[in-house]
């Protein structure tokens, strides 16, 4: 065989099989608080938890106007229009099912159409809200809730949590976002989104 | 767009209007224009006809004040990542079939946590070589590795320890990584893991693989055992063969003994290659930078090096520095001293112990033997002591050390057998603990630094069911000899060489090796005993020296002995490191002869 004929194959993909349906992806979504405002940090996964896109907000601080001009609906604002929207809609990566630690959050699922659950990130944290109805499930060690005005994302959710891998417990990731964004900000992430 | 905020007076003031609470109220508006009817008269308010006239007031400073926006300014930054290969399904499981492929059945081991949730979690973390804000991301945004081999995700025999599992977390961030872990903690599994682990990233997509020929079956079946969903190809053959499986295979992960590829640099190293990881298992391998070995590991195209090694420094620190032409070609600053070394190395070597890792680990026991030569050979050894001492005296400035080895090979071989007679000490030592080991069912190892003597022991040891395996056995004839070693309960001694048996082989069977004579350097006898006392061994394992009292192997022993102190040291990063081997100087201070040679001393490694 002389040089001219060999060609270089490209790697074989390796013999995973792959199946028809597809498996969720989850977006695990937290905000977090610190003297420049409310950062929003959104994680995407494949159902095993490991990351398909990561995004991060700019601390949002609202002036003495919005203050006023929003009352006692701001955070409620701030959270879910705000940045869970922003979040979500930002993200090029469709989830199937959005998770979040922070219960505010929750209002994110009158404006979108993704199913959304609730959980805490330790179990000595409270989670007490009339809009709220748990669920039990595996994934979710420390309690899953999901907005009460959407009963149907029951069964729903259940169904996409079943096919999430064992080790992942829910609340897991939310430690992932947290270091993620306290090194994106380190490295100066947010001044280049800003 | 969101709406402007304006605020507008009718009037030259701007200021913002008072409340009746006392607060300041800010009249907000949409930009608007709105048409203003002025009438003008005399002061007296005398009419006329009117007039009308359309004025503008609210677009012109300073008539307006911007407030900002209604909302908050926010905005977003994001990351995607490769999407990982592995999706939806599950990998396939090593089946029965695969490891019954002549496999023993696997030790069973100490369970890790089963509730790892609550415990310490083991992360990947970015390292300082890690520069992009995106890769450092990757790296915090991937799952707890405790995790991964919980799951589904990547199915494994059983449940790499903590210690292996921080192991993989420092090789996966890694782009130069040296795993110098003491033999028998499992470098191959954590190297295989973590390539799987870059695998299923999509990070890697081609990895080369190169081990001592010795260790090619191992390596495929330690392959098949904890990456068993990627394709292997073994580089071996004919030219053509060969050719082929260099330049054309498409196969993910190919596998090759330093021979090969030395043989075969010119392929490995063709420009249209490149490996995203070259793995260098015994990468001791490569200690002398100018050996072909080094050259063409150093050659190879790849963006991620790593070597594995339980001693990465057999004899000088400059092994350490050779090591890193491979890792890191130019980190390390030439004539950097060796107390330096680790300022420029550090970050890239991790070493543990089974001592500091595994409190579990069954012990080693070290029971040196001291045994008195018999009659005959007590008279062969002081012939040839004598005779050989006086020659090297006549030898006057000529003597070079190799002359002194000869005469060392020589007493040691005698320690060993008398040459006329066949008697041996250690071999009656030997077969009364081979008897007891026979009686409770447990297997030995028995090395030696020459094939000679384990073909006599082959033949004495009969009862016991001797197998083989050092250079004069064929290398096809080596893995079923090994199986056999471990499957079959007659067979209870293995009788190796240093050479061809102390390096990367399994044998956690057997609990005892018996040393018969010893090798040059500790490391390599360490090397041997670890073929035994490795990660699956749940019984304690005994290891036998043999010394014959008030010979030459009495006095190398010592020297020996200090050596390792040494070199536990050095691994230490303590104080400088010295020379491991047998300096010219030393062994010529086990005779006494007074003559010298008109060199310079240098470290000896037969």
């Amino acid at each position: 065989m002389s040089e001219q004929t060999l060609t270089m194959a490209p790697p074989s993909p390796m013999s995973f099989s792959s199946t028809d349906a597809p498996t969720p992806t989850l977006g695990f979504l937290t905000i977090l608080q610190d003297v420049t405002g409310w950062i929003g940090g959104y994680l995407v996964t494949n159902s095993w938890g490991r990351p398909l896109e990561f995004r991060l907000t700019t601390a949002v601080q609202p002036n003495r106007v919005q203050k006023a001009l929003y009352g006692p609906t701001l955070q409620e604002y701030v959270f879910a229009d705000l940045i869970g929207k922003t979040l979500v809609e930002k993200s090029s990566t469709p989830v199937s099912l959005l998770v979040t630690d922070k219960p505010p959050l929750w209002t994110l699922r009158k404006r979108i159409s993704t199913p959304l659950a609730i959980v805490r990130s330790t179990p000595e944290e409270g989670l007490a809200c009339a809009d709220l109805i748990p669920l039990e499930h595996p994934r979710a060690r420390h309690g899953l809730w999901l907005p009460a005005q959407t009963r149907s994302d029951w069964e729903i959710v259940r169904a996409l949590l079943d096919q999430v891998d064992p080790a992942l417990e829910l609340s897991e990731p939310f430690s992932r976002i947290r270091e993620a964004v306290a090194e994106a900000r380190k490295l100066g992430a947010h001044h280049r989104a800003a | 767009m969101p709406p402007e905020l304006s605020q507008s007076h009718p009037c030259e003031d701007p200021a913002p209007i008072p409340s009746s609470s006392g607060v300041e109220l800010e009249v907000q508006e949409w930009s608007l224009s709105l048409p203003l009817q002025i009438i003008e008269g005399t002061r007296w308010g005398i009419l006329t006809a009117p007039r009308l006239r359309e004025v503008r007031l609210l677009d012109d400073a300073p008539w307006v004040r911007s407030l900002g926006r209604l909302e908050p300014p926010i905005r977003t930054e994001g990351w995607k990542f490769p999407a990982p290969l592995l999706e939806s399904t599950q990998p396939a499981q090593p089946s029965a079939e695969t490891l019954s492929d002549g496999d023993p059945p696997l030790p069973p081991l100490p369970d890790v946590e089963t509730d790892a949730f609550g415990g310490h979690r083991i992360r990947l973390q970015p390292t300082a070589e890690t520069v992009h804000v995106k890769d450092r991301l990757l790296f915090l945004l991937q799952p707890p590795l405790d995790g991964l081999f919980q799951g589904r995700q990547l199915q494994v025999p059983f449940a790499p320890f903590p210690y292996q599992l921080e192991g993989i977390a420092f090789l996966v961030p890694r782009s130069a990584a040296l795993l110098a872990d003491e033999m028998g903690l499992g470098k191959t599994c954590q190297a295989i893991l973590a390539l799987r682990l870059l695998f299923y990233q999509g990070v890697v997509r081609r990895a080369l693989i190169v081990c001592p020929k010795s260790l090619v079956h191992n390596w495929t079946r330690e392959l098949k055992l904890w990456a068993p969903d990627i394709p292997i190809e073994v580089i071996e053959g004919e030219p053509e063969q060969r050719r082929t499986a260099w330049l054309i295979s498409n196969s993910p992960l190919k596998l090759v003994n330093y021979e090969t590829l030395t043989r075969d640099v010119e392929w490995a190293t063709d420009s249209r290659l490149f490996y995203d990881v070259v793995i260098l298992d015994e990468a001791q391998r490569i200690k002398n930078r100018d050996s072909k070995t080094a050259q063409a590991a150093r050659a190879l195209p790849r963006a991620r090096s790593w070597a594995l090694t339980g001693t990465p420094i057999e004899n000088h620190p400059d092994d350490l520095v050779h090591l890193f032409e491979f890792l890191d070609p130019g980190r390390i600053p030439p004539n950097t001293p060796p107390k330096r070394l680790p300022l420029y190395t550090a970050d890239s070597i991790l070493r543990r112990t089974k001592e500091s890792v595994q409190s579990d680990m069954p012990p080693k026991i070290f029971r040196d033997v001291h045994v008195d030569l018999t009659p005959a050979q007590r008279d062969a050894y002081r012939r040839a002591e004598e005779e050989g001492v006086v020659h090297l005296n006549a030898l006057g400035d000529t003597i070079t050390v190799q002359h002194v080895f000869q005469l060392i090979m020589r007493l040691k071989q005698i320690c060993n057998f008398d040459p006329l007679t066949g008697e041996s000490a250690k071999l009656e030592q030997l077969r009364m603990d081979m008897e007891e080991i026979a009686e409770s069912h447990h297997k030995a190892l028995i090395f030696s630094q020459w094939v000679e003597p384990l073909q006599i022991l082959a033949r004495h040891l009969e009862p016991f069911g001797p197998l083989q395996y050092h250079g004069r056995i064929p290398p096809e004839e080596r893995p079923a000899i090994l199986e056999r070693f471990r499957q079959d309960p007659h067979c209870h001694v293995l009788l190796m060489s240093y050479g061809t048996g102390s390096v990367g082989l399994n044998l956690q069977c057997a609990n005892y090796v018996f040393l018969f004579d010893r090798w040059w350097n500790p490391a390599v006898e360490d090397q041997a005993i670890n073929r035994a006392h490795r990660v699956g061994q749940r019984h304690p394992v005994t290891v036998t020296r043999f010394l014959t009292q008030d010979t030459i192997e009495h006095r190398i022993a010592e020297i020996l002995e200090s050596k390792r102190k040494m070199f536990l040291d050095l691994v230490a990063q303590a104080d400088k490191p010295s020379r491991f081997g047998l300096t010219e100087e030393e062994i010529f201070s086990l005779f006494d002869i007074k003559v010298r040679p008109r060199r310079h001393p240098h470290t000896i490694n037969p």
